[in-house]
């Protein structure tokens, strides 16, 4: 296989338990280079635990996770899994941008310091160069003005949009949105999907977890249904909506949604 | 008859000569011991009116019932609150002799009392502040040393305590379970008078800012590891997904965010070890409550410890006033 159809991310029999409670369940996902994703799912079903399942937040009792063909995340010792070096768990995070529901934006910077952090901190940019990166991401997503304001000043659309932008600084190869329009009033979400869309248009690979089926159905090159820690079906969008109308539990999910 | 009249007479002559010699000359005692009947009595200037009629006497007479009669008339005058008088009493004895110590005291006294009482306080003032001045200059010194170490001893606790790695979290429980389950004034002798027999002596100033220094940065590590633990967990985890290591998380964006809320109840505690400083006095510093201390058993003169309790005060309100500017400025971010 060459290194051009080599998929971006891979992840094999990902199994990730509370104590009894297993949320995600032997799940295994292939991404391309380029790919977007959408995964829907009812409420509890292991959506954000798959997510953060990629980028370490959690750590997984099964499977693996494959990063542009390498094993990565963990280690054998011993005959024991055990998470990788702080370091290179580091170094795959800073490769994956990741963007929260609540944006989780760092209220005590600026805007600006905010996308300049990780260029700043993690890659040791000289702050003329993560300012020169920052300035340019913010005018990407339409934030130029509110440069060097705090965070609690912005409404939610323009703190999400900080917050791909913080993310984006690092020039990630796989975004990660988990519900990124679910704590917005309506008439913020718009702004949001258009940077995401624009994102997308750009050729970003993306995996977005949302409750907006009509968004998942302009932008998702795959969406996938998922219940109970397992996928429970997976296509196109309108594979997807035709295997909702056999299919009782997702046409119910579809139904409550539109 | 006539015989009998003569001895009568010369019986009388007698008797005139004895009273005589009683009254012009030498016998005093029964003078001085019915004044003071009078004077229990309460008949003060009745009392009065015997002394003076003991007269200045003669140069080369004894002198000795004079100075009596008019330093005893001086501290009649002195209860009447009539110091003018009482002066004027002991003037007489000073005119005769000017060297005479009782009654230079006794006018000096009265005088200094003449005085109003804010000319005494102020003079008192002039005369302590120095060595207050000094102890308060040290009380200063232990608590900015202490305001510096025990902020970087807490952090270090702090982090210790949120660790995972349980050696190092118990470790630093237990430096908090010891240092503030027993009292700093315990932990102060233990260090200055304990150490030293392990082979470990220090400067009274050593030990004191280590007793001091161990002891808030005990206090200081729970309200630290308070503060880091009540930021919101998403900061961490979205610190992390930028790819920062956890000391990075940390020194970037946890612990900037503590700053505000930690300002009050650090100050709190910076306003108890102002304080808590006069607990050194007994390790021989001598700061400001041991200066005061030995002014008051000096001169027994209780406007020492006045004057150092407005230098707390002082030194308190000071403090408070930086520590709220502080609080104001690490918070700026959310007034804007
Ligand atoms: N840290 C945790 N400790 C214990 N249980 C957890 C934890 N995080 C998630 N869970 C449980 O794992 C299951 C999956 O949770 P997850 O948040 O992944 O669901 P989700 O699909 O993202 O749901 P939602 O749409 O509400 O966000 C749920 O039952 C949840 O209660
Ligand atoms: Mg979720």
């Amino acid at each position: 296989m060459s290194i051009a159809n080599q998929p971006l991310l891979e992840l094999k029999n990902i199994t990730k338990r509370f104590k009894d409670l297993t949320a995600v369940n032997g799940v295994n996902l292939t991404v391309a280079s380029g790919e977007k994703l959408v995964i829907i799912g009812p409420s509890g079903s292991g959506k954000s635990t798959l997510l953060r399942s990629i980028n370490m937040l959690e750590e997984i009792e099964e499977g693996t996770i494959n990063f542009e063909g390498r094993e990565v995340g963990y280690v054998l010792r011993n005959g024991k899994r055990h998470p990788d070096r702080p370091q290179a768990i580091s170094a795959l995070r800073a490769e994956i941008g990741m963007v929260f529901q609540h944006f989780h934006l760092f209220p005590h910077m600026t805007v600006l310091g905010n996308v300049m952090e990780g260029p700043l901190t993690v890659q040791r940019k000289t702050a003329d160069e993560a300012r020169s990166i920052a300035i340019d991401i913010l005018e990407k997503v339409g934030l130029s003005d509110k440069r060097d304001v705090f965070p609690a000043t912005l409404s939610g659309g323009q703190k999400q949009r900080v917050a791909i932008a913080r993310a984006l600084a690092m020039r990630p190869k796989l975004m990660l949105f988990d519900e990124p329009t679910s704590a917005l009033d309506p008439e913020l979400v718009g702004e949001v999907f258009d940077t995401i869309h624009t994102l997308a248009d750009e050729g970003m690979t993306m995996i977005i977890v949302t409750h907006h089926m009509g968004f998942a159905r302009e932008l998702a090159d795959r969406v996938i249904f998922m219940e109970s820690g397992s996928f429970l079906a997976q296509g196109t969008p309108e594979e997807l909506f035709s295997i909702a109308h056999d299919n009782e539990r997702i046409r119910g999910f579809l139904n409550r949604l539109l | 008859m006539r015989y009998n009249i003569g001895r009568v007479l010369l019986a009388l002559l007698f008797l005139w000569m004895m009273t005589g010699n009683c009254l012009g000359a030498v016998d005093y005692d029964h003078l001085f011991r019915q004044s003071s009947d009078l004077m229990a009595q309460g008949d003060l200037d009745g009392a009065l009116a015997l002394l003076k009629k003991v007269p200045t006497p003669a140069p080369g007479e004894d002198a000795g019932a004079f100075v009596s009669s008019r330093m005893q008339a001086a501290r009649i005058h002195a209860s009447q609150k009539a110091p003018d008088k009482a002066i004027a009493d002991c003037q007489e004895v000073l005119t005769l002799f000017p060297d005479n110590s009782e009654a230079r005291n006794f006018v000096a006294a009265l005088k200094e009392q003449a005085k109003p009482a804010w000319h005494t306080v102020l003079s008192d003032t002039i005369r302590f502040l120095p060595s207050l001045a000094k102890g308060a200059l040290t009380t200063l010194l232990l608590v900015l040393c202490t305001m510096l170490v025990s902020p970087l001893g807490g952090l270090l606790v702090a982090l210790g305590r949120i660790s995972t790695l349980r050696p190092i979290s118990g470790l630093c429980w237990l430096i908090i379970w010891f240092f503030r389950g027993t009292p700093l004034l315990l932990q102060l002798f233990f260090i200055y008078y304990g150490l030293p027999s392990l082979g470990i002596t220090m400067s009274p100033l050593a030990a004191a800012v280590l007793g001091l220094g161990l002891n808030y940065s005990a206090y200081l590590g729970e309200i630290i590891r308070g503060a880091i633990q009540s930021i919101d967990h998403g900061q961490m985890e979205a610190a992390k997904a930028i790819g920062m290591s956890y000391g990075q998380a940390m020194r970037r964006i946890i612990i900037p965010q503590t700053y505000k809320r930690l300002m009050p109840p650090i100050g709190n505690e910076f306003i108890a070890l102002i304080k808590d400083t006069a607990l050194v006095s007994t390790i021989a510093m001598v700061e400001l409550m041991r200066a005061a201390d030995q002014l008051f058993n000096t001169y027994f003169n209780i406007t020492a410890l006045a004057l150092a309790a407005v230098i707390y005060l002082l030194l308190t309100t000071i403090f408070t006033f930086i520590f709220e500017k502080i609080e104001y400025r690490a918070g700026i971010y959310e007034h804007r």
